[in-house]
């Protein structure tokens, strides 16, 4: 059998193709945020922030299979300690968020090592519980967070410049988008990319492979921290004003939504699902319940009939490289 | 006053308990955990206040028609929900459940509005009893003795009835049992029923005490999980003593650590307790083959 | 990585709550040769591969590659030390290409930091073009060139388990433990996998520990068989003398055939 000739590979089709959608999605940003009026652009910055949350649960959840229901934990961890830098110690926004996500990324790597024990809907329950948790010691913590009466943001500014206005914000949210857009493509194809989707398939198996599952566990945990924890101190200096009440446990298991609707384990299924989880509400407005039934109707609708969620609406059918 | 708590902490760990049953139940038979329990329960509870209050219905007609609509909302969402899911890994099931929590949520809303309503209890007009030199609410004592009644009345059905038996042949081996001429999706529809009316039954013994609106089992939904998964989701009493050892933990950590931080305290120490024993504190871990 | 050294299994036992899954189950495999487990359903053969790969804990015994201890260590410490475990259902990422599964394989070899991957500096890509490259023979090697670009949720089932083979050589492994690579396959896929194999061991001087069924390929492959029966050894030689062993048609068929 002679088998020594080696074809070329469909030059990564699917990442070419990943490219072209980044692509796209960014011209469409940047045409929004340069043309629209201030509450397009506010929306455009809920998207941009809501999908580097997306990306970063896509890490945990959708690569490693690890799920959480308990993110809503990260970012409010991320929204108070950039607030918390800003106010009490002057820092500059643009120091005071990446420290926050610092900060997210321990406590990540020490949510993970409980984690590594537990399996499955334990492990469901146990991030749960540190959602919940989260939640209560930013309420308790008055001193520190301003307890129930939540906690004012102060105002962004680069350089002496403002950025408190929605369209100059926007800028920030893009580019912080692009570049953990484009780390998580990289990561994708990648090493630790394929050792997290191996650890998806079977933690043994993987094992057996050379794969220390015990490490990557610790790093998928901490990378999912920080993207979120990021999209956290953003997402304080858009409203400018954070309270624990909306860090809920809704919260987190919106969060799953996004990620299942748009399509787990892509990061094109992550952007696409930040956007319809941005969109729905605005387009249902004045129906209090609506967004609910819609959200809830597209989660059953998704796993039982289109498991490879919007993306997979979008991917041309997979065909056999020759 | 430290019996007090105790028996507070019984009463509502009972209702943890309740709705842990409920999730246990569907959990061990069909193998999916059931995130919409809470939000099915408030609904079948909803549907009973409707017959009680704006249709006057006794509760000789209202509460045999709840259980009725409660096993009916069981086996539909186990057929056109779960079903379709079998055999797909189980976190897809958890998303399906975690979708319809929603979507019932809002549906309740859209019914029902957003008002809180006062639920009367079948028991409000009997007094206030002494036990061990405690008060004890007629609300207390009915939660906890319904419960019991509930896991055995389950057992029996499990262990005695035919539909039982097939049932946990079903969960066992579904290839199997479908060889011995069971039919899973059947079974696992009674499963689903069973749950429900488990779920209600926590929804009318704790409307009383919590009021009536569609946020009511959300929070309990969570607690009930959480002493289930500390009793180790494997048996029905397991799960009843998790519930009621959350139940009094809280209260006890409410009165002598703090008032406002025992529920994140309870959770912390679930926590702790499934990193030493992962599967609970009666649980037996089900080992794969690879 | 231990060049030519033998695997030893001594005197192993492992119960699982009160089933003796193995007994004294004593083994070699020495450096280039192939040996055969066989025994009925149930034997413990899987049994012995898990505490072999690590993933099981014996409960007595010991299992030595050279001087090395592997006992107790964890399973990608001992897939470091060169043992590579073929599973008996193929363990394959479905929505990946076989060329992206194949790369996992090489993971040790790969030493850029995960920050250096996310940033996408081009000693990274660099790096990956090698290990393509050398993913890219292996492939050549077992016949799956024409597929490396295909999804391998849509691989048929053959191609899979080749897959899985390829795996565990791009991986460096000087021993391999194959379970039951075989089963599920047609007379073309089984000849093909059997000539791979054997092609494979001649070249690069490995020992395998073959798990299987099919007698034919037992008898094509191995030096030396080893018979397990309700977690003990029963018998062990060269194919043929095994396989007319009365004890071992006993094990296998329930009594001794009068032509035996």
């Amino acid at each position: 059998m002679n088998h020594t000739t080696t074809t070329a590979l469909p030059a990564r089709a699917k990442s070419s193709r990943d490219q072209w959608f980044l692509g796209g999605f960014v011209v469409l940003y940047a045409l929004i945020a340069l043309f629209s009026g201030g509450y397009f652009v506010y929306l455009l910055n809920l998207i941009g922030i809501f999908a580097l949350v997306a990306i970063g649960l896509t890490i945990l959840t959708g690569f490693s299979g690890q799920t959480s229901l308990g993110h809503a934990g990260f970012f409010a961890i991320g929204a108070y300690a950039s607030a918390i830098f800003a106010q009490r110690w002057g820092v500059p926004f643009w120091l005071a968020i990446p420290l926050a996500g610092a900060f997210a990324t321990v406590i990540g790597a020490l949510i993970a090592l409980p984690a590594l024990r537990l399996k499955d809907l334990y492990l469901a329950i146990a991030t749960l519980g540190f959602g919940i948790v989260t939640q209560k010691v930013i309420f308790e913590w008055r001193t520190v967070t301003g307890g129930g009466g939540g906690m004012q943001v102060p105002m962004p500014s680069l350089f002496g410049l403002s950025v408190a206005d929605g369209s100059r914000m926007a800028w920030v949210i893009a580019a912080t988008l692009a570049a953990g857009t484009w780390a998580a493509f990289r990561l994708a194809s990648s090493r630790t990319g394929r050792a997290l989707s191996m650890l998806r398939e079977s933690e043994t198996a993987a094992a057996c492979i050379g794969i220390r599952v015990a490490r990557y566990k610790v790093v998928a945990f901490a990378l999912s921290a920080f993207y979120t924890a990021v999209a956290g101190g953003l997402y304080a200096n858009v409203v400018r004003y954070v309270n624990p009440e909306s860090f809920d446990v809704n919260m987190s298991i919106m969060f799953l939504a996004m990620i299942v609707i748009g399509g787990m384990g892509s990061v094109r299924g992550a952007l696409l699902g930040a956007a319809f989880y941005v969109a729905v509400p605005e387009a249902f407005r004045g129906f209090k319940d609506a967004p609910g039934l819609i959200f809830g109707i597209s989660l059953m609708l998704v796993v039982i009939l289109l498991p490879g969620g919007l993306t997979s609406l979008l991917r041309a059918r997979r065909k056999a490289a020759s | 006053m430290t019996a007090e708590l105790i028996i507070g902490g019984l009463a509502s760990g009972s209702l943890y308990a309740l709705i842990g049953i409920a999730v246990v139940l569907v959990l061990q038979a069909t193998d999916v955990p059931n995130f919409a329990q809470g939000e099915m329960a408030m609904f079948s509870t909803f549907v009973a206040y409707t017959m009680l209050n704006t249709y006057s219905l006794s509760w000789w007609i209202a509460l045999p028609a709840a259980i009725a609509f409660a096993a009916l909302q069981g086996i539909v969402v186990q057929q056109l929900i779960i079903r379709p899911l079998l055999g797909s890994p189980t976190i897809n099931a958890v998303i399906a459940t975690l979708g319809l929590n929603m979507a019932l949520h809002s549906v309740a809303g859209m019914i029902w509005g957003n008002l809180t309503n006062v639920f009367t209890s079948p028991v409000a007009d009997l007094p206030v009893f002494r036990l061990f030199g405690v008060n004890v609410s007629p609300d207390s004592a009915l939660t906890i003795l319904v419960s019991v009644a509930m896991i055995i009345v389950f057992t029996l059905i499990l262990r005695h009835t035919r539909a039982g038996i097939a049932l946990r042949a079903a969960s066992q081996d579904q290839a199997v049992a479908k060889l011995m001429g069971i039919s899973v999706s059947r079974s696992f529809a009674l499963a689903w029923a069973m749950g429900s009316v488990a779920g209600l039954v926590a929804g009318i013994l704790v409307a009383p005490i919590l009021f009536l609106d569609v946020n009511l089992m959300a929070p309990l939904l969570i607690k009930g999980f959480a002493g289930a998964v500390l009793g180790g989701l494997s048996s029905l009493p397991g799960v009843f003593v998790g519930g009621l050892l959350l139940g009094v933990v809280e209260n006890l950590l409410g009165a002598y650590v703090s008032g406002t931080f025992n529920e994140a305290l309870s959770f912390i120490l679930i926590i702790v307790v499934l990193i030493v024993a992962p599967a609970g504190i009666f649980g037996r871990v089900k080992s794969t083959k690879v | 990585m231990n060049r030519s050294a033998t695997l030893s299994i001594e005197s192993i036992s492992v119960s699982f709550g009160g089933v003796h899954a193995l007994q004294d189950v004593s083994l070699t495999l020495e450096p280039g040769s192939i040996v055969g487990l066989i025994g009925p359903n149930g034997a413990g053969k899987s049994t012995l591969l898990n505490c072999i790969s690590g993933i099981s804990r014996p409960g007595a015994g010991t299992i030595r590659l050279g001087e090395t201890n592997l006992t107790g260590r964890r399973p990608d410490q001992i897939a470091g030390l060169g043992l590579g475990r073929v599973f008996q259902h193929p363990q394959l990422i479905p929505e990946l290409s076989v060329l992206d599964n194949l790369m996992v394989a090489n993971h040790r070899t790969l030493r850029y930091s995960v920050l250096a991957e996310m940033i996408g500096l081009p000693s990274v890509r660099r790096a990956e073009a090698e290990a393509r490259h050398a993913a890219m023979q292996v492939a050549a090697r077992v016949g799956l060139s024409p597929s490396l670009g295909m999804v391998t949720g849509s691989l048929p089932y053959g191609h899979r388990k080749l897959l899985e083979l390829a795996r565990v050589i791009l991986m460096g492994a000087r021993h391999l433990l194959l379970d039951e690579p075989i089963a599920g396959l047609n007379d073309a896929e089984i000849d093909h996998l059997g000539h791979v194999v054997l092609d494979l061991q001649r070249e690069q001087g490995l020992s395998v520990l073959l798990v299987e069924h099919n007698m034919g390929l037992v008898r094509r492959l191995c030096n030396h068989v080893v018979v397990l029966d309700a977690g003990r050894v029963i018998a062990e030689g060269t194919a043929d003398g095994v396989l007319s062993d009365p004890r071992v048609l006993l094990a296998y068929l329930g009594e001794v055939p009068a032509d035996a």
